[in-house]
């Protein structure tokens, strides 16, 4: 068997090994491990896999992740998520659709301080769902708002998943989070305007609840201002370089035990949680980036990510028509898989030929966590939806995926646009120092 | 008996969590008080090597429990359709692979920590040796293959008395 058959064989084994649920980091390490010992030998694969897993647990660049994850943990057990929505639904709850759209600005301003998908559709979830229940909100459009505008978590910094593309690819990660800052607003605006337009089409789908006065609108921004403060220090921080990443993620992290602490919003109960849920999921994390990590050294064996990549250069396609079909792999990957996995598995392969085609890396980027959020919202492995699904016990999980699928469209447009208008991504991270 | 040890397994892996967030705390003021200190002129030296080789520990004291409450990602596609016999079997092949794959690697990761004291290998700026980070790191595997172990024995005999 030729090295690239046997990457080949290792990919089917994967998707095979993965569906019999087995933890999808195990299963990387595990088949990397196998067939870099059948290609190179069973020493060097020994050896290999001990080294990949300590120097992945031991990488000062992505300490910044479990410092960031602490950040949006804190801020989820202190209710902070709880006050931003209670904020947009003094101001627009009203509105036609009103509390839908307050939970997509909720979830946009909680992305602010955390950087992970799953946990801005949980905590939005927790505090979102049972108002629009209250209110008579259809439960596909409730649910679905939750799942989709979770993914604005990644594309508004911080973002894990930017954190690890960054790692991977050798980009600097405060240009990649600058990066994700237009695009994350393209997509609010965009949700928003599904949301409208759903609630024009079928308008028996919500209830109006009641207009907030002056007053009550002025003293709900005070759930904003912690918000506003966390972010502009850390994004402003890593904006004029005056910190590295992991020391942004400290300082949000530190700054909001602070704040929290001091406006008493944080029990000790509190505290521990978030202590005890932020090492699970870091170490959720670690765990696929360490076991991609030894694939990957098995994937650069089998000699595929070369040839993929001097194949698509050969090919006589124009770049775009490239990016498209690397597009379609992703949704249809995304569909299957873990993002997260899916990103670590792939990147290897693609990340060559979208930079011998003359992408933007920092663009491609942020075109990765656009892919990333449409799969954690299509079925049948939509994360996002998976957990939703878990808050909202009464809503069968067919009837998120058909909400959630309303909201992909905004999803699409937004990408196609980046696509379309490169500058909405590389603007910001331009003007960096 | 399988009860016993896995609910042995998953207290000894409540305690590594927690020093996993012990050290998940100290990462963190470590990376502010330089921050702040380098700001005054002073910085703390060798932040950059002592905050990667905390994360180690933050990662690899928090692997077991992580799987005890069931937090790494797995599809369950197949799974959720699947009769009690055919979950057992599964469990038992899941179990079996995680089991084999971390006792590899605490092996390995023993004997690289072996290595490194041997050698004398120490961190670029505190010259601070790194075998007893790689030891940590092995430790945390094999509590991992140990809760990995005990849910294979819990498998095997659910679906011997079933």
């Amino acid at each position: 068997m030729t090295p690239a058959a046997v990457g080949l064989a290792g990919f089917a084994f994967l998707l095979f090994l993965i569906s019999l649920r087995i933890p999808v980091g195990f299963v990387m390490a595990a088949v990397g491990f196998v067939g870099f010992g059948l290609l190179v030998s069973w020493p060097a694969a020994l050896n290999l896999l001990a080294k990949d897993f300590f120097s992945v647990f031991n990488t000062y660049n992505l300490t910044v992740i479990p410092l960031f994850i602490l950040m949006g943990q804190l801020a989820h057990n202190s209710g902070m998520s709880g006050r931003l929505f209670q904020t947009a639904h003094k101001f627009i709850g009203h509105l036609p659709g009103g509390l839908a759209l307050a939970t997509i600005g909720a979830c946009a301003g909680f992305s602010a301080i955390c950087g992970s998908t799953s946990a801005t559709a949980a905590t939005m979830s927790l505090v979102a769902l049972p108002q629009m229940k209250r209110h008579n909100y259809d439960p596909a459009l409730a649910t679905g708002v939750v799942a989709a505008g979770g993914s604005l978590g990644i594309l508004i910094p911080p973002s894990t998943i930017f954190i690890i593309y960054g790692v991977m690819t050798e980009q600097s990660v405060g240009k990649l989070f600058m990066a994700g800052v237009l695009p994350g607003l393209l997509l609010t605006l965009a949700f928003l305007v599904t949301v409208v337009v759903w609630i024009r089409l079928s308008p028996s789908l919500w209830e109006r609840s009641p207009k907030a006065s002056f007053k009550e609108r002025v003293a709900s921004l005070a759930g904003v201002g912690e918000t506003f403060v966390l972010f502009v220090l850390v994004m402003g921080g890593l904006f004029l370089g005056l910190f590295t990443p992991t020391e942004a993620a400290a300082i949000g992290a530190a700054g909001t035990l602070g704040i929290e602490l001091v406006l008493g919003n944080l029990t000790w109960r509190a505290f521990l949680r978030s202590l005890e849920e932020t090492t699970r999921i870091t170490c959720m994390i670690f765990v696929i980036v360490a076991g991609a990590t030894v694939f990957g050294h098995f994937l650069a064996v089998t000699t595929i990510p070369a040839q993929m990549g001097s194949f698509a250069a050969g090919l006589s396609l124009p770049p775009f028509v490239v990016i498209g079909i690397i597009l379609v792999i992703y949704i249809i990957l995304g569909c299957l898989m873990d993002a997260l996995a899916m990103i670590m598995l792939t990147i290897p392969i693609f990340y060559p030929v979208v930079i011998s085609l003359g992408y933007d890396p920092v663009w491609f980027g942020v075109i990765m966590v656009l892919v990333t959020g449409i799969g954690v919202i299509t079925p049948p492995v939509g994360i996002n939806v998976y957990i939703v699904s878990g808050i909202a016990r009464d809503v069968p999980m067919p009837v998120i995926f058909r909400g959630a699928s309303r909201m992909l469209i905004a999803l699409i447009v937004t990408t196609l646009l980046v696509i379309l208008f490169p500058g909405i991504a590389t603007y910001l991270p331009g003007l960096m120092k | 008996m399988t009860d016993q040890m896995q609910n042995r397994a998953a207290r000894v892996s409540g305690w590594f969590n927690r020093l996993a967030c012990f050290a998940l705390v100290v990462m963190m003021v470590l990376s502010l008080a330089d921050v702040i200190l380098r700001r005054l002129g002073a910085p703390i030296p060798g932040t950059y090597e002592l905050v990667g080789f905390i994360g180690s520990l933050v990662v690899s004291f928090s692997l077991a429990d992580t799987s005890v409450k069931g937090g790494h990602i797995a599809v369950e596609l197949i799974y959720e359709k699947l009769a009690l016999k055919g979950r057992i079997i599964l469990d038992v092949i899941g179990n079996l692979t995680g089991s084999a794959l971390f006792l590899l690697l605490a092996w390995q990761m023993f004997g690289l920590g072996g290595d490194l004291k041997a050698s004398g290998e120490v961190s670029a700026t505190l010259q601070m040796p790194i075998h007893p980070f790689v030891y940590g790191s092995a430790a945390g595997c094999l509590l991992l293959a140990l809760v990995l172990i005990a849910a294979l024995a819990g498998a095997i005999l659910k679906g011997v008395k079933s």
